[in-house]
C-alpha cells in the first residue's frame, strides 16, 4: 500500500495497513545534498530531490511543497530574510510599520505569478511529477489571522488586535485573508493534495475562547468559504487548539486538524468523534535529548491513544536541524510498527 | 473598598482594556488610596495571579499576560515617581532576544513583569550579539542576562546563550553575571536550559521575576 492509498483509505472511513506518519523535515534537505540552507532554498529543483531523497530513505507517508513560512511575507512584498546556519529562514523585513503600510499593502492577484512563488512551482512540479499519485504533496499557507504577526511583528498585531484601531485592524485582515485564498488557490492550481493551513495566533495558547469565537473565527470562515474546505488542514502554527476543534469543524466543515504536541490526543478524538481525522503531534523538540527507549515509549503512548478506531495520523511540529538522523529514524521505525493495524480491527460509524 | 477595586482592575486586565485598567488606577489615587498600596496590593498580585491562571489549564492566554504586562509597566512607570521614598529595587537585568531571533513578545511580557516586581531592566532589543549582552551587562552593573528564544536554532545555537557563557567564562565574569533563559524551545523540554549552559530558565514572566531574585542571591555584592 502506498502513502496515497493509506491516507486516501482513511479520508474514506476506512482503516488502512498502518497509521500514516507525516514528518516535516524542511532544512534537513539542505544537508541531504550538503547545501548551505540559503543555496538550497534558491532552487525548487534542488528541495524537491531533496524532498523526494528523504521520504525515499525513511519512507513516511508525504512530500513537502513548501520552504519555509517567511515565504507568505515574500510573496507580499518582503524584501529580507534572514538565512540561518542550523534553521528555518526568517523575516528579516516587517513590511508593515505604520497604519499608512496597511492601507498601501497591495495582494497580488494572482499569488502564483509572484516571483516568490516560482521556485515553489517548480517543486512542486517536480515532485508531482515524480511521485504524483502515489505520495501526497503537501503545502502550507499561513491563516488570514496569523499572517499579520509576519508583516508587522508578534506584538504589534496583538496591540492592534486587541486595542484597535477596529477598523484599521479590520482593513489588515480583509487584505490578510485576500492573500490567503489567493495563496490556497494557487497551490491547487498546480496540484497540491493537501494544504495544512496554520494558524498559531488564533490557537487557545493565544486567546481564550471567547476571543477566538470573536476575533479568530469569522477570518477562518472567510478564508475557507471562498475557496471550501477540500484538502485542507486546520494546523496548529505552535499553540494548543483542542478546545477549538468543535466550534471550528462545527462552523467550517474542515475535515482534519493537526494537533500541538500538548493537546491530548484522545480528548480531541472524542471531540472529533470521527468525523474529522486527528494528527496526534509528538513533541519533537524532546527528540534531541531523548534516548531510544524514551522514544519508543512516546510513539507508543500516541499510537494508543490515537490509532483505535481509525481516523488517526501520527505526525510532527517542527523537527529541528539538531535532531541527530539515528533518532529521525528511531522514531519513524516506532511509529511504523507501533501503528499496525490488527487485521480484526473494527470501524465506529461515521 | 481596595478588595473592589482589585476586582475590578483584574477584570481590566483580562479584559485586555488598558485604558480601564489605567483609569481604574489614577481613580484610585483620587480616591486617597497611596500608590505604594496600588502597586504592591493591586499591580504586583494581579500579574502574579495572571501568570498562575496561564500555567494552569490556560486559564489565560499569551495575549491577555503580554497586554497586562504592558499595563503593568505603564502603572509602574506613573506610580514610582509619586512614592514616597525609593523603592527597594531587587537587581539589575539587561533583557533580550538570542542572536538571530526577532521575536520579541514573550521578552516584553518578561519585562514587564521584572519592572512590575521592582528590578531594573534593560532591554536591549531582538537579535541581540552575545557580546552585547556581557559588555551591557558589565557597563550597567546587572548581575542577571535574560535571553529569550523562540525558536531552537536560536535558542541551542553557537550564538546564544552558550556564546554568552563562553565570553562569561574568559572574562571571569561567572560568579558576577548569572544566565536565565526563556523561550517556547524551553517549555517544550525543561532540561534544556542545561545544554546551553544557562544557570536557569523559567516559564513565565512571574517565574522569571521568581528565579531572577534567587540568581540575583547568589552573585556576591559588589
Amino acid at each position: 500500500m502506498n502513502a496515497m492509498e493509506r491516507i486516501g483509505l482513511l479520508a474514506a472511513g476506512k482503516l488502512p495497513d498502518r497509521v500514516p506518519v507525516i514528518c516535516n523535515l524542511l532544512e534537513q534537505g539542505a544537508l541531504e545534498l550538503g547545501l548551505s540552507i540559503e543555496e538550497y532554498y534558491s532552487s525548487g529543483e534542488k528541495v524537491a530531490e531533496a524532498q523526494l531523497r528523504m521520504q525515499r530513505k525513511y519512507g513516511y507517508d508525504n512530500l513537502w511543497g513548501f520552504f519555509y513560512v517567511a515565504r507568505d511575507a515574500e510573496m507580499l512584498g518582503c524584501r529580507k530574510i534572514i538565512f540561518a546556519k542550523d534553521g528555518p529562514p526568517n523575516v528579516g523585513e516587517l513590511i508593515i510599520r505604520n497604519p499608512a503600510d496597511i492601507e498601501a499593502l497591495t495582494v497580488p492577484a494572482d499569488v502564483g505569478a509572484t516571483e516568490a512563488f516560482q521556485e515553489l512551482r517548480n517543486c512542486i512540479r517536480i515532485l508531482k511529477a515524480e511521485q504524483g499519485g502515489r505520495c501526497p504533496v503537501l503545502g502550507s499557507v499561513v491563516s488570514s489571522f496569523s499572517l499579520p504577526s509576519m508583516l508587522m511583528g508578534m506584538d504589534t498585531w496583538l496591540q492592534l488586535l486587541l486595542t484597535g484601531p477596529k477598523s484599521l485592524c479590520r482593513e489588515l485582515l480583509e487584505k490578510c485573508s485576500d492573500f490567503c485564498i489567493r495563496h490556497i488557490q494557487a497551490l491547487r492550481a498546480e496540484g497540491i493534495d493537501m494544504i495544512a493551513y496554520s494558524n498559531p495566533v488564533a490557537s487557545a495558547t493565544f486567546l481564550t475562547f471567547p476571543q477566538f469565537r470573536e476575533l479568530a473565527l469569522p477570518w477562518i470562515r472567510r478564508d475557507f468559504e471562498a475557496v471550501g474546505t477540500e484538502g485542507l488542514v486546520y494546523f496548529n502554527g505552535g499553540g494548543v487548539i483542542n478546545p477549538q476543534i468543535d466550534l471550528i469543524r462545527e462552523q467550517t466543515g474542515v475535515g482534519a486538524f493537526y494537533l500541538n504536541p500538548l493537546d491530548d490526543i484522545s480528548e480531541a478524538k472524542r471531540i472529533v468523534d470521527g468525523k474529522a481525522l486527528v494528527t496526534g503531534v509528538i513533541n519533537d523538540i524532546r527528540l534531541i535529548s531523548w534516548k531510544r527507549d524514551e522514544i519508543e515509549h512516546e510513539v507508543a503512548r500516541i499510537m494508543a491513544a490515537g490509532a483505535t478506531g481509525g481516523g488517526f495520523l501520527f505526525g510532527t511540529l517542527v523537527m529541528p536541524l539538531y535532531i541527530p538522523e539515528e533518532k529521525i529514524k528511531i522514531m519513524l521505525e516506532a511509529a511504523f510498527r507501533h501503528g499496525i493495524y490488527p487485521n480484526n480491527a473494527t470501524l465506529p460509524a461515521r | 473598598m481596595l478588595q473592589s477595586f482589585v476586582s475590578r482592575y483584574y477584570e481590566a486586565l483580562l479584559d485586555t482594556d488598558r485604558d480601564q485598567a489605567l483609569a481604574l488606577l489614577t481613580k484610585s489615587l483620587e480616591d486617597g488610596v497611596s500608590p505604594e498600596e496600588i502597586v504592591f496590593e493591586v499591580v504586583t498580585p494581579a500579574i502574579e495571579r495572571m501568570s498562575r491562571d496561564l500555567t494552569r489549564d490556560l486559564a489565560t492566554t499569551l495575549s491577555q499576560h503580554f497586554i497586562a504586562a504592558q499595563i503593568s509597566e505603564a502603572a509602574i512607570e506613573m506610580l514610582l515617581p509619586l512614592f514616597s521614598s525609593a523603592p527597594e529595587i531587587k537587581g539589575s537585568v539587561v533583557i533580550g532576544t538570542s542572536s538571530g531571533d526577532f521575536h520579541g513578545l514573550g521578552k516584553k511580557i518578561v519585562r514587564g513583569c521584572l519592572r512590575t516586581k521592582m528590578f531594573t531592566v534593560t532591554d536591549l532589543g531582538v537579535n541581540v550579539p552575545a557580546e552585547r549582552f556581557v559588555d551591557q551587562a558589565v557597563s550597567l552593573g546587572a548581575s542577571v542576562i535574560a535571553i529569550s528564544a523562540m525558536m531552537v536554532h536560536t535558542a541551542l545555537g553557537p550564538d546564544g546563550a552558550l556564546k554568552v557563557r563562553q565570553i562569561l567564562r574568559q572574562r571571569g565574569l561567572e560568579p558576577r553575571i548569572k544566565i536565565i533563559v526563556g523561550g517556547a524551545p524551553f517549555r517544550f523540554d525543561g532540561n534544556l536550559y542545561r545544554s546551553v549552559c544557562a544557570d536557569a530558565w523559567a516559564d513565565n514572566g512571574i517565574e522569571a521575576t521568581r528565579v531572577i531574585a534567587g540568581l540575583v542571591k547568589e552573585v556576591p555584592p559588589a
